[in-house]
């Protein structure tokens, strides 16, 4: 076990350096003078236009540039804005707001997504079975945004029931940004969670089971749902991981002030430490979150342990 | 779940098979493509060869008979001609706009009613499909063929291909796409159907190879390969005749669900600002528009989103019932 | 560029003249009256996120509005009559328009109790014109703005200043300093209103990050605890104010990312002033009736004419390209009605502008077909630039559609987010030929630094001015520019420069488009919500209602 985890440990390193240089490269290779970003409209001395350059080693290659920002990272500096506020900050602020979002998005999708997939898979073929799976293709189809603004209309302004923007309403401004938000993975574990559990409850060892006499519902909870859950459950984890990557449309519609917000605004007004913090962090705790995903199912499936 | 229902002869010969990251990507990458991959997969192993020579025959006499996959692909006949001949369907100018008109409600005529500028809105609607079937197929056309030439590589040779081709593909896994894509076009001074298109490409391209490097891995395994191979076949000719045929299912299967989801993704990408621009004619552009308005008109919205879902749902289907036709254990 | 501006101005002789404040604004103010009591009470009011609450650095209006409560500079405007008010000078006087002597009332302090005296200005400054210090009000000291002598020395083209002094200021005693500009220009004393003015304690030098999270300033109002940023900033009023007391005790700026969102807490009561999105104008004026304030704005919106391309060096081409743009139209199905079209190339907020003074800005798109077509049309596409981070597509396309509808004219578009929208027009104008510049009409909007006729002609037009992106260069209008800036009094400055803007009315480098209009909401608990020309609301003015 420690050995797998060590190896998997391993292979993370040159994907956190690759993906991070990769965005690193895209946002300060792009054309585009920051610097000039800052004043508008207004005129800038070419004075003060190199001192700011000079604060934000802008003139160093992007090798320079890179190295030096990995080994900010490590000392927790994110880098500054050009305004002079430290990322770390922005990052403190807002990514616990987006937390709060995936959270609730979280919880929606598995809860539903798993008790849909279940009943499902459990009456396949019957009118609950087609129900689900004509309504996950129908939400699958709608892109989320549309999904989002006709949330707002109906919820928010027509029934008035929640609110639709903003977070000042407390813990109810996130239920209906949530909901958007886990829409779509909550389509992906109930048509996961009910194929697999048609596929194993045809298998072979459930037949066994059956036929040595085994009740129903014994089969189904003690052998077919853990089995069937496996692929769910390295969904859920990988999910999670994006989920925390911030949402950027459903903020933007919402107007929830997260992480997946304020990259975007960085990304117009060109703030690259923004960015690329927000990146690196999300590939943090993706990567983090594949880890986890891979232990856990190293713990429920004995073959890839013992491998 | 394994990726294989571990049966005698089929043990899987390598731990790298068995890689948490294929039923995590497959998972990952959606029930659907894990559906299709499980099942497909389950469907090719232990097979007689006769099984596999009719599999696209037999699935086409599936389809042929199921109400879903008639709908679908009814409704996929009528958007493509919308894309090709939109004179059909309106005899109007998408560029004839009279601010006069400027949202005006749906009416006698104009059944769309306006947009903001004043054109007629069910002309703008139905232009708008060329763009995003255009861009919906030429982006997956090339990230299958990327994915058949990759895929293929790192399952059949496997090796250092192999964890090469996987470590390029976990990195770009681990990338948030969406916003290097966001960065990168919001940097571009021009954004049209290429630019878009290139960056989608790199959207699904792993996991269509990951999905076809597992079909190659199957079909590798074979005992009609390994018989071909011992016959002294070559390399290619054993891809060619033997492997290519069924383990491209699975890719075109997800592929075409894929479509669908990067036609979604222009949209999206084009209602953030950093899609398609003026004056191209796209429903992510119309859609972007009429957001600040959806209280007062909200017909704005609605026309353009229904046709992107009725379009995005029939590609889903179509995909879904494909699927459903090439694996018999599902029936 | 920057040269030939000044060499003009410098031919002209020096004109022996009262100085243009005792002129205009009745000389020098007598002390402030005793003011009524204040009214006390508190309110919120909604501000976006500041990107600096230094006044050196800080030009957007999110931190502007804050900074107008914790400063009060030289010289302050009515925001009723647009009257100069001498705050903390009590004069700024010259004889020949080029040397200014500044005159400081006593028994100003900031808000750590320290005196506000000339060094205090001067320091703030010199600091502020330091190239190396990467001030965003730079610009203010040089060329662009005031041009005070020795800014060039602060900020060489390569390498490190020489001097870390503008050599144009001299501190006389505590209570004067002396200005001298490399150009005359009469409405100096006009200027120094702005953030860039604004006096600075010496504990701001000590820890600049530290003074941006927490401003000390002079004004009516002192922090009350520290910038929560993303959340608001408090201010409680400040006791030692030797100037007009602002009413309420205190005032909450909560900062909002999103318009809506503000507009939707002062509906519901939980937030007294915010602005109203444009869509909801028209229920807005129904729903708050007299609570709903409309006034202008400085906002001047327009599309450049890149005059260094052939095809747009005919004026009867570009008159003809105004002419078939209905902006009223525009303003109607895009922007609700929260704008004025515009009809002259100043803003109705300054003096001197005149209604209809711009005949080609009629919509008349019979007129404007035959003066395309008399000057030859245009060949091929034409390619529209603008930002695309603004906001700007649909009206752009409106425009489009006119032209092809009224001309017969197709366009493509080119965008690009601001900062390189900026360096491709830069490009356009430079002196190297062959760059890929911007090749088409252009989108550009202008917001004036201090209420002058000056400030938008001088600019736009003045050859190789700070913001000319049009390229446009005409030694009459120079000459008329320099002559009203060295006038002897307002009303011949604002001849001249009338008389200048005649001049670019005829030619036509730009097109106007339209004015900025100011609309903001407010609860019934506050009153006296005055909204000024730079689209600041008096913070100091407004009245919390006794529960």
């Amino acid at each position: 076990m420690g050995r797998f985890i060590a190896r998997r440990l391993l292979q993370a390193i040159p994907v956190f350096f690759g993906a991070t240089f990769i965005v690193f490269t895209m946002v300060y290779a792009i054309p585009g003078d920051p610097i000039r970003a800052l004043n508008g409209e207004r005129p800038i001395s070419a004075s003060a236009q190199q001192a700011l350059r000079d604060r934000y080693n802008l003139d160093d290659t992007l090798l320079v540039q890179y190295g030096k920002y990995v080994g900010g990272i490590f000392r927790g500096d994110f880098g500054e804005t050009f305004r002079g506020r430290p990322v770390a900050e922005i990052l403190k602020e807002k990514f616990p707001v987006t937390a709060r979002l995936a959270l609730g998005a979280f919880i929606f999708e598995v809860i539903l997504g798993l008790i849909a997939g279940i009943l499902a898979g459990l009456r396949r073929g019957s009118f609950l079975d087609n129900l689900v799976l004509v309504s996950t293709t129908v939400v699958v189809a709608i892109p989320v945004f549309v999904l989002g603004f006709v949330a707002q209309l109906v919820f928010g302004l027509q029934l008035r029931l929640l609110p639709i923007a903003g977070i000042q309403h407390g813990w109810v401004s996130y239920v209906l940004p949530s909901m958007v938000l886990g829409s779509l993975a909550l389509v992906y574990i109930a048509r996961l969670t009910r194929t697999s559990l048609v596929e194993n409850l045809r298998s072979d060892y459930i037949r066994t089971a059956e036929a040595k006499g085994l009740s129903r519902p014994r089969v189904v909870g003690r052998h077919a749902l853990r089995n069937s859950l496996i692929p769910v459950v390295t969904y859920m984890g990988v999910d999670f991981g994006t989920l925390m990557g911030g949402a950027i449309i459903t903020e933007g519609i919402f107007n929830i002030p997260g992480i997946g917000r304020e990259v975007f605004l960085a990304i117009q007004s060109q703030e690259g430490a923004v960015v690329v913090g927000v990146v690196t962090a999300g590939i943090l705790i993706f990567i983090l979150m594949n880890m986890i995903v891979d232990v856990l199912y190293a713990v429920l499936d004995p073959r890839i342990r013992l491998a | 779940m394994p990726d294989r229902v571990p049966t005698p002869g089929n043990q899987p010969a390598d731990e790298e098979e068995l890689r948490p990251e294929d039923a995590m990507e497959r998972a990952a990458s959606g029930g659907i493509q894990a559906e299709s991959a499980l099942a497909t997969a389950a469907a090719l192993e232990g097979g007689p060869s006769e099984y596999q020579a009719s599999l696209w025959k037999d699935a086409w006499r599936q389809l042929r008979k199921k109400p879903l996959f008639l709908i679908a692909s009814s409704l996929l006949i009528v958007f493509i001609l919308m894309a090709l001949f939109p004179g059909l369907f309106t005899d109007q100018d998408p560029r004839a706009c009279d601010l006069a008109n400027s949202a005006g409600k749906p009416q006698e005529g104009h059944w769309f009613g306006f947009d903001i500028q004043g054109c007629d809105y069910f002309t703008r609607v139905v232009y708008g499909t060329r763009v995003s079937l255009i861009i919906g197929l030429l982006v997956i056309g090339v990230d299958v063929v990327i994915a058949i030439i990759l895929g293929s590589i790192a399952g059949y040779y496997g090796g250092f291909w192999d964890g090469f081709i996987a470590r390029i593909a976990d990195i770009w896994f681990a990338l948030p796409t969406v916003l290097g894509g966001i960065v990168f076009l919001n940097a571009l001074g021009e954004r049209g159907l290429l630019q878009v298109s290139f960056v989608l490409i790199f959207l699904q391209w792993p996991t269509l190879t990951r999905l076809m490097r597992s079909s190659v891995l199957s079909g590798k395994e074979m005992d009609y390969v390994q018989a071909a191979r011992a016959l002294g076949a070559s390399d290619w000719r054993i891809m060619r005749s033997h492997i290519l045929p069924n383990g491209i299912a699975p890719v075109i299967v997800y592929g075409t669900i894929a479509v669908g989801i990067i036609i979604s993704a222009e949209a999206a990408l084009s209602f953030l600002g950093v899609g398609l621009q003026l004056p191209a004619i796209s429903w992510g552009l119309m859609i972007s528009a009429a957001q600040n308005r959806i209280l007062i008109h909200p017909h704005l919205l609605l026309f353009p989103a229904l046709f992107l879902s009725i379009l995005v749902l029939s590609f889903i289907i179509l995909g879904d019932a494909l699927r459903d036709a090439l694996d018999p254990r599902l029936r | 560029m920057i040269d030939r501006l000044s060499k003009k101005s410098a031919r002209l002789a020096p004109v022996l003249v009262l100085a243009l404040v005792a002129a205009s604004c009745g000389g020098e103010q007598p002390a402030e009256e005793p003011e009524a009591e204040p009214t006390g009470g508190a309110f919120s009011m909604s501000i976006c996120e500041p990107e600096s609450l230094i006044p050196q650095i800080g030009a957007e209006t999110c931190g502007s509005q804050v900074m107008n409560a914790l400063f009060t500079p030289l010289i302050e405007f009515d925001p009723l009559t647009d009257e100069v008010i001498f705050a903390v000078a009590e004069s700024i006087t010259s004889d020949d328009n080029v040397n200014w002597t500044v005159n400081l009332r006593d028994g100003w302090t900031f808000h750590d109790g320290t005196p506000v005296t000339a060094q205090s200005f001067v320091d703030a400054w010199n600091w502020a014109a330091f190239g190396p210090n990467g001030a965003g009000n730079n610009y203010f000291f040089g060329p662009a703005g005031t041009n005070i002598v020795g800014y060039d020395d602060l900020n060489p083209e390569k390498g490190k200043p020489d001097a870390e002094e503008l050599a144009g200021l001299q501190v006389v005693d505590d209570l004067t300093f002396t200005v001298e500009l490399a150009a005359p220009f009469s409405e100096f004393p006009i200027t120094v209103g702005y953030n860039a003015f604004y006096p600075l304690p010496e504990s701001f030098y000590d820890d600049t990050d530290a003074f941006n999270e927490a401003p000390v300033g002079n004004g009516p109002y002192m922090m009350d605890g520290s910038w929560e940023h993303d959340i608001g900033v408090n201010v409680v009023r400040y006791e030692g104010y030797p100037g007009t007391p602002g009413n309420a005790d205190a005032i909450e700026f909560r900062i909002y990312a999103d318009l809506d969102v503000a507009y939707r807490d002062v509906q519901a009561g939980e937030l007294d002033i915010a602005d109203v999105p444009d869509a909801q104008i028209e229920s807005g004026r129904a729903e708050f009736g007299d609570r709903f304030i409309e006034s202008a704005s400085s906002s001047f919106t327009y599309i450049g004419l890149p005059l260094y391309q052939e095809e747009f060096q005919d004026p009867e081409l570009r008159k003809a390209l105004s002419m078939a743009i209905d902006r009223q139209a525009i303003i109607s199905a895009v922007f609700f009605d929260t704008l004025t079209p515009a009809d002259d190339m100043a803003s109705p907020v300054v003096q001197g502008y005149r209604e209809g003074a711009c005949s080609y800005c009629v919509f008349d798109p019979d007129a404007a077909k035959e003066m395309f077509d008399a000057a030859g049309g245009y060949d091929g596409t034409l390619t529209i630039w603008f930002n695309n981070d603004g906001g700007h597509e649909t009206w752009i396309e409106a425009v489009s559609n006119q032209w092809r509808q009224n001309l017969g004219v197709e366009s493509e578009f080119e965008s690009a987010p601001f900062a390189d929208y900026l360096g491709r027009l830069d490009q356009g104008i430079d002196d190297d030929p062959g760059t890929e510049g911007v090749t088409g009409p252009f989108r550009l909007g202008w917001v004036m630094d201090y209420p002058s006729m000056q400030n938008y002609i001088e600019n736009l037009h003045g050859t190789g001015a700070g913001s000319n992106y049009t390229t446009y260069s005409n030694e009459e209008f120079d000459d008329l520019l320099a002559q009203g800036k060295s006038a002897g009094s307002l009303e011949e400055a604002i001849s001249f420069y009338q008389q200048a803007d005649d001049l670019i009315l005829e030619d036509m480098p730009i097109i106007p488009m339209w004015f900025g209009l100011n609309q903001s909401v407010t609860t019934e608990r506050v009153d006296n919500v005055i909204i000024d020309k730079f689209s600041f609301v008096d913070a100091a003015l407004v009245e919390v209602a006794a529960e």
